[in-house]
């Protein structure tokens, strides 16, 4: 298997997040001018201007607390030093090795074994992981997985992925304001306006359907990084292999705390139906097994 | 025209010239961090040895030799000097520490001291960032060994004299642990 060298994985991903980010902002702008047409030409640059300062206000917020949105939408609590001292001298063990400065920690309350970053730098990061993955998990195997996340918050994945969640969203909910908002648009069809109109519900349709495909091929595509930097980490890839074995045979729980659009932050898929946007554990023990 | 072309190409060397004297400074201030953590953790590893010894005293008097030859380990870290040797000495100490905590197995009470177990978690958890420190230390010597060697870092290598770093290693023969009598 080819390495992939860390450093660079970094700055790719950074050159990444830019062009995902300008790509879903045309995306976006095209389909504020669509839209304003499908109404009233007139109304295009009202359109346009709502859309962006909308946009702007939505991406700042969710970059600016992405930490803070993952955290509460779990119901993850701090993880006290005292309670949980293992936990903190794994992390502290593995910043030592990965010389990245410490995050901070968070437990959450679930019986699955489990485990997500946020955060959008190294410096702001918060990792967290499920009670069961403390109980069930040996030291070396949960060392694995936090290793693991530290590679998420090491090449900025967290950013990625969690500006990524938040672009799905919003494209999203664009779509659905204007296919609702066609019941009440006033009749008075001219050809023009009626080939904007079926324009915008294709774009309505197909956009969210196309940016949904790019994540999932990401996401699955920063767990296998993600996983060799664990190992880069801790030398040790058994430990992340019997971790991954233990959760492919972990009962899935029965219930779903979990909202679909923080899935690709975990460590494994919280949703064992769904399971797309993480690779087949098989194929990560597989890739595990030649380093 | 022409004078503002020399004007921008010499700038861009300049700003050429700059990030490199700049990474080199960057990755061998991260080589003498990684050092001095080492040595931080080795520091935490002493420290912790005498009120460990303490615990084990009240329960287990009689275990005089292996007290004893803890206590000669630490001693011999703490006054160790340079990484080669510190590190030698560290091992040393892990082995004597390894036999105390097989001995105490044969103290229940001991065993089942919240003093003694919080102490025998905390010394093998910076056993591991001892290990831990030192992979950093070779991971931060091998990166900056690969600016120095490879192309175009080579070059402003020799012009800034910065030369390739030795990598840490451990001896064969220091890796085994040493025997301790009785």
């Amino acid at each position: 298997m080819a390495r992939i060298d860390f450093r660079d994985q970094i700055s790719r991903n950074k050159r990444k997040s830019f062009l995902l980010i300008l790509i879903i902002s045309i995306v976006f702008v095209l389909f504020g001018y669509v839209i304003s047409f499908a109404f009233d030409p007139g109304y295009f640059f009202v359109v346009m201007i709502i859309s962006v300062i909308f946009t702007l206000c939505y991406v700042l917020i969710g970059y600016y607390n992405s930490d803070k949105i993952a955290i509460a939408s779990v119901k993850a609590k701090k993880a006290s030093r005292t309670d949980y001292r293992s936990y903190y001298s794994l992390v502290e063990g593995l910043t030592i090795a990965s010389g990245m400065p410490m995050p901070k920690l968070y437990i959450m309350d679930s019986p699955q074994i489990n485990a997500f970053a946020s955060g959008r730098n190294p410096e702001k990061a918060v990792i967290c992981v499920t009670e069961g993955a403390l109980k069930k998990l040996e030291k070396r195997e949960l060392e694995g997985v936090l290793a693991h996340e530290l590679g998420h918050i090491a090449s900025y994945d967290m950013r990625y992925m969690t500006l990524v969640a938040v672009m799905v969203g919003m494209i999203s909910i664009i779509s659905q304001i204007f296919l609702r908002s066609l019941w009440f648009r006033n009749s008075r069809n001219d050809k023009a306006q009626l080939l904007f109109i079926i324009l915008g519900i294709l774009m309505a349709i197909l956009a969210p359907i196309v940016v949904k495909l790019v994540q999932l091929s990401i996401s699955r595509k920063r767990e296998f990084s993600a996983d060799a930097s664990a190992v880069k980490f801790t030398r040790y890839p058994s430990g992340l292999i019997s971790a991954l074995k233990k959760i492919e045979k972990d009962p899935p729980s029965p219930k779903k705390k979990v909202s679909k659009a923080l899935a690709p932050l975990f460590f494994s898929s919280p949703f064992k139906v769904l399971g797309k946007t993480h690779p087949p554990i098989k194929k990560r023990i597989e890739i595990l097994e030649k380093m | 025209m022409l004078t503002a072309i020399l004007i921008i190409l010499v700038i861009l060397v300049i700003i050429i010239f700059a990030s490199y004297f700049n990474k080199f400074a960057v990755l061998s201030n991260r080589i003498e961090n990684s050092l001095s953590q080492i040595n931080v953790q080795l520091k935490r590893r002493t420290d912790l040895i005498p009120n460990l010894l303490e615990t084990v005293k009240s329960y287990a008097k009689h275990e005089k030799q292996i007290m004893k030859s803890v206590t000669e380990a630490r001693k011999a870290l703490v006054s160790a000097k340079g990484l080669q040797k510190k590190v030698k000495a560290n091992n040393v100490l892990e082995g004597a520490l390894g036999k105390l905590f097989a001995i105490a197995e044969n103290y229940p009470q001991l065993k089942a001291n919240e003093n003694f177990l919080e102490l025998q978690r905390e010394l093998s958890s910076t056993e591991d960032k001892v290990a831990y420190s030192r992979q950093f230390y070779n991971d931060s010597i091998l990166t900056y060994n690969n600016l120095c060697t490879t192309f175009p870092g080579n070059l402003f290598a020799s012009i800034y004299g910065r030369k390739k770093k030795e990598f840490f290693k451990i001896e064969a023969v220091d890796k085994k642990l040493p025997k301790v009598k009785f």
